[in-house]
């Protein structure tokens, strides 16, 4: 067991435990609503029409950008609607989706397999196959995998991360129990992919099954499953690193500069698929739980299917719910359940409706102080967050916030702080933006006063070479004239002096 | 005696030579204090402070000509942190240079558009792609939301819209968080 474990953090038993790790297929839904938006890298652009056919995996919008990943057609039939819904953001604004009709056949586009074969591919290869299979971080931070793993220079060791980030989310739990030979050959392809030394699969010391069966189907000695205490926030990249390696990612840093790769374990199975079968990344598992379900379970669903359509088959009860897509802690609170799963929705929170407690004065008592994984002060945050003094903030490190919820949940005044702290960071962001904004618009600004300085500039030079060039040429058409004027006296003298 | 004086004579042309050197080597270019000013500005370059430009603005307010007041997009806070860097008291926004208003863009009804180019030619920040009888369009990126293209349009074709909060630019709102 490991003995540099990081500083605060809190244990919370599950409340909800999911007792059979079985996973439930969930049959392709009737209408599949796909978002565009990635959590991380802009928007896809379509690429099919209202009223196409497709089939399920066929690439429906394409990249706009390097960090973007295309969005696959998860099940097959016609397209219906290419445009803006409502989608699981805490802002409610509409983003853009593409609708999918059922044609109820599930037929599949030809799959181009790799195969076992994946050691004779190049490490670009594998990571293009990444990026074409549309795979994005699965843990809930969505961000797309190909950057990451092209971004390592002299990777030392890849970490995959299955400590289940969230207490109540069972995903990856019950995707190691169910899927163990694919997660330790999906390892291998990273480690293939990345050229790192070893790889260490991080599992909280709570999940003893999905332990026993990923060992009992490594037998890659580059391949260490480490068992690790359970703590929440010991899923957040740069604290599982600190617990695993003893080494600390610095601030505004990413692990891959410290030559260390850090995946999810859902990601992991889906590289696997991408990789050795050609499946893009259309389904993904998706825990259904709370206080408002009989029957928590683990779900395979295809993206875009509506949360309603997974959550009936959990018995909810007829209480009026308030539900949560993410977990406890980092979740969002949605208001319908009407919204699609998305590539991030690694858990549905069902839970009966409670009035929300009362928010009372801070009270100094610095619970929060002592629960923040990341040694931040959250009670002076919060004091300059809530004043909008968003330097102030900034000085006591709020970039370095994972918003992970330690403080909130401690707090005996029920002070939603990392609400607090996350406005803070929209309102640096807006400030940055408009900063940047106005240099744009100095600069052009500027630019446009030297324009049209220098045009009038050159103008004039040009006007003043126009006047003295008409000057010469008068000055030389005069003595031209005067030429003839003279040659015509002389003709006329020496007619007079003849005549005469 | 003697040999203080031509010590201390010694040390004198020493570090005269060298505050010397340094008034050149570190010579600073225009008003320092300009810059500044600048940097507080909106940069939204509408001309609503009788200037034409925020540095305009700014070369006035530096040598005393101007009030601090005078600029409606940069709102009550900007006029705030310019009485802040200026050392004078705090004033509140003269309303007869305008009114403060959200942040908006230009948008061209291009069906409209007839390719007159006056717009290109108003246009402080160069937002404008365009030219004579063909359609015009807006670079949203760089349009500052000024309003100097309207009153130039012979058709009326542009328009002020309120830049819409986006997935990424979208700011919680405070007054909810403290009452949840």
């Amino acid at each position: 067991m490991l003995s540099n474990i990081f500083r605060g953090g809190i244990h919370i038993p599950n409340p909800y435990p999911v007792k059979n790790p079985k996973i439930v297929k969930v049959p392709p839904p009737e209408k599949a609503v796909l978002i565009l938006q990635q959590k991380v890298g802009g928007q896809a652009k379509p690429c099919v029409e209202v009223g196409d056919k497709v089939l399920t995996g066929q690439v429906i919008a394409g990249t706009s950008s390097q960090y973007c990943v295309p969005i696959h057609a998860s099940i097959s039939g016609t397209i219906s609607a290419i445009d803006k819904q409502p989608i699981p953001h805490p802002s409610g604004i509409d983003a853009m989706c593409i609708t999918i009709e059922s044609d109820g056949k599930d037929k599949w586009v030809e799959k181009e397999e790799c195969g076992a074969d994946f050691l004779s591919c190049k490490p670009e290869q594998i990571i293009d196959k990444i990026r074409s299979a549309g795979i994005v971080g699965m843990g809930g931070a969505g961000f797309p995998t190909h950057i990451k793993v092209s971004s390592v220079k002299n990777a030392n060791t890849l970490v995959v991360n299955a400590t289940e980030c969230e207490p109540g989310i069972m995903c990856d739990d019950s995707l190691m129990q169910n899927y163990p030979r694919e997660i330790i050959r999906g390892t291998e392809i990273l480690l293939h992919a990345c050229s790192a030394k070893k790889a260490i699969i991080a599992i909280e010391d709570d999940k003893q099954e999905a332990f026993n069966s990923l060992l009992m189907y490594n037998h890659n000695d580059k391949i260490t499953i480490q068992r690790i205490p359970t703590k929440y926030t010991s899923g957040a990249d740069k604290l599982l690193i600190k617990s695993l390696l003893d080494v600390e990612v610095p601030a505004g840093k990413h692990p891959s500069d410290i030559g260390v790769l850090c995946h999810n374990v859902g990601t992991v199975k889906a590289i696997h698929d991408a990789v050795i079968d050609g499946r893009p990344l259309v389904s993904r598992i998706v825990t259904v739980t709370g206080s408002g379900v009989e029957d928590p379970k683990n779900y395979e669903a295809r993206l875009g299917t509506s949360f309603a359509s997974v959550v009936s088959q959990s018995k909810p009860n007829k209480q009026k719910h308030k539900i949560r897509m993410g977990g406890m802690m980092m979740g969002v609170d949605v208001n319908s359940d009407q919204y699609s799963i998305c590539k991030i929705t690694n858990c549905i929170f069902i839970n009966n409706f409670e009035p929300e407690p009362q928010v009372n004065e801070c009270i100094r008592c610095s619970s929060c102080n002592q629960v923040c994984p990341i040694n931040l002060l959250p009670q002076q945050l919060y004091w300059s967050s809530k004043s909008e003094s968003i330097d102030k903030a900034l000085e006591y490190n709020l970039d370095n916030c994972i918003e992970c919820g330690c403080c909130s949940y401690v707090c005996p005044s029920n002070i939603p702080l990392v609400d607090y702290f996350v406005f803070a960071k929209a309102v640096n962001k807006k400030q940055i933006n408009d900063a940047e904004r106005a240099d744009i618009a100095r600069q052009r600004f500027e630019y446009r006063e030297f324009r049209i300085e220098r045009n009038m500039s050159e103008r004039a030079e040009m006007m003043a070479k126009k006047k003295k060039a008409l000057k010469e040429k008068m000055a030389k058409e005069k003595q031209q004239k005067d030429k003839i004027a003279d040659a015509i006296q002389r003709v006329s003298k020496s007619k007079e002096n003849k005549d005469a | 005696m003697l040999d203080s004086i031509l010590i201390f004579s010694i040390l004198t042309l020493i570090l005269g030579l060298i505050l010397g050197y340094a008034a050149i080597k570190f010579r600073i270019e225009g008003n320092p204090l300009v810059n500044q000013i600048d940097k507080i500005l909106p940069q939204t370059q509408c001309g609503q402070c009788n200037y034409p430009g925020c540095r305009p603005y700014a070369e006035a307010l530096a040598k005393g000509e101007a009030q601090i007041n005078q600029c409606p997009p940069g709102g009550q806070d900007g006029a705030d942190e310019l009485a802040d860097l200026l050392g004078v008291e705090q004033i509140p926004l003269n309303t007869e240079h305008g009114e403060t208003k959200e942040p908006m863009v230009a948008v061209v009804d291009e069906q409209v558009c007839i390719g007159c180019t006056l717009c290109i030619q108003a246009c402080p920040v160069d937002a404008f792609v365009g030219s004579s009888k063909v359609m015009t369009t807006v670079i949203a990126k760089e349009c500052t939301g000024c309003e100097l293209c309207i009153p130039v349009c012979p058709v009326d074709c542009i328009d002020m819209v309120e830049i819409q909060p986006t997935l990424g630019t979208y700011i919680p709102n405070i007054k909810d968080i403290a009452h949840a």
